[in-house]
């Protein structure tokens, strides 16, 4: 009975990929057409377009409930509903991170991969959403901004890919935290838990587990870049402490036992960084 | 290097490199390149930025344009 669920899984991943990809080119062939018509502006377009994505992706979380590839449970997702724009941080642990947090958001701008532009069935959807090329050198960092003071929420994975297979934290680079600096917005971290690990990085679609991924979201409370830095610091050194502060935060979120010591840390700096004299050094995010 | 990023001494040596040993990004770059203009008087080029490598590059940098 095990394994006849397994293949039933195995089935039903297929079935979700193949969905996916379906999905993105109906939307980009037959959807977004019509949803120009009528669309006085770029940016109502834009809208649209998203709001159409989130109806797909919740569709598409539905599916993947239904066919027992995952189950979802999310705490304070009704905060990612709060009016005006939020930058919106999460970690990365698997292929589908995105289609989860878009689903929870009616409204989402995403820094997406060149290759998306390239890639037929995405093509599309990328196109007519209005989402941020990753190319832009650091003009990325104003683009993002740029959203955000529109009102608009924006998703950033500071980890830029997904986690490695073991599930522990990447590399956390500084562009969120630039992008907090310059639009004042505060961050909203995103903690996604998944268990059993499956669709990250380096493992293979059909290697299904013995039961569906469990995922777990938690809307953090936001993080205010202000509070962790001040303002006679150069943005090399304040975008370095705000990004060390998130990842404590990841750390301690992910690994409560072994990270004790990094969520102190966090705590530590949320109520001194603004007087702490620094010559003890940043730790960089590695 | 000091004051724009607060880095300690002992990690700043002619052979340090910027990018592996540093972890400097995009946006530092352009920041440094600002704080080298700002002090020597040079324009830097994006060719200039995209050349330098090490510490030592830079000075061999300033070292020839001045």
């Amino acid at each position: 009975m095990k394994t006849l669920s397994r293949w039933a899984r195995i089935a039903g991943t297929g079935i979700s990929f193949a969905a996916f990809g379906i999905g993105g080119l109906v939307l980009a062939l037959v959807c977004f057409p019509l949803l120009r018509i009528g669309a006085r502006s770029a940016r109502e377009r834009e809208q649209r377009a998203q709001y159409l994505v989130h109806l797909a992706f919740r569709l598409h979380v539905r599916l993947m409930e239904w066919m027992g590839v995952c189950t979802v449970s999310v705490r304070g997702a009704e905060r990612l509903r709060e009016p005006g724009g939020q930058l919106i941080v999460a970690n990365h642990p698997t292929l589908i991170d995105v289609v989860l947090i878009g689903s929870l958001m009616p409204q989402l701008d995403c820094l997406v991969k060149t290759e998306a532009w390239r890639n037929p069935f995405m093509r599309g959807v990328v196109n007519a959403a209005g989402y941020v090329p990753n190319d832009l050198g650091e003009a990325v960092v104003e683009a993002c901004a740029a959203r955000l003071r529109e009102g608009r929420s924006l998703l950033l994975f500071p980890e830029g890919t997904r986690s490695m297979k073991g599930g522990e934290l990447g590399v956390f680079h500084r562009g969120a935290a630039h992008v907090a600096l310059r639009s004042g917005h505060p961050i909203r971290p995103l903690v996604i838990d998944c268990h059993p690990r499956f669709l990250t990085r380096g493992q293979h679609w059909y290697d299904v587990p013995d039961r569906p991924m469990g995922f777990s979201i938690e809307v953090g409370d936001p993080i205010d870049p202000r509070k962790l830095t001040r303002e006679d610091e150069s943005r090399g050194v304040a975008s370095r402490k705000l990004t060390a502060a998130l990842r404590d935060f990841y750390q301690a979120r992910l690994y409560p036992a072994a990270g004790r010591g990094a969520g102190d840390a966090f705590q530590g700096r949320d109520l001194q960084m603004g007087h702490r004299p620094d010559e003890d050094g940043i730790p960089f995010p590695r | 290097m000091k004051t724009e990023f607060h880095f300690r001494d002992e990690d700043l040596r002619l052979t340090t490199l910027l990018v592996d040993d540093l972890d400097l990004d995009s946006i530092d770059a352009v920041d440094l390149a600002v704080r080298v203009e700002e002090k020597t008087g040079l324009s830097l080029t994006e060719a200039d930025l995209k050349s330098i490598r090490t510490i030592q590059d830079i000075v061999d940098l300033i070292d020839e344009r001045l």
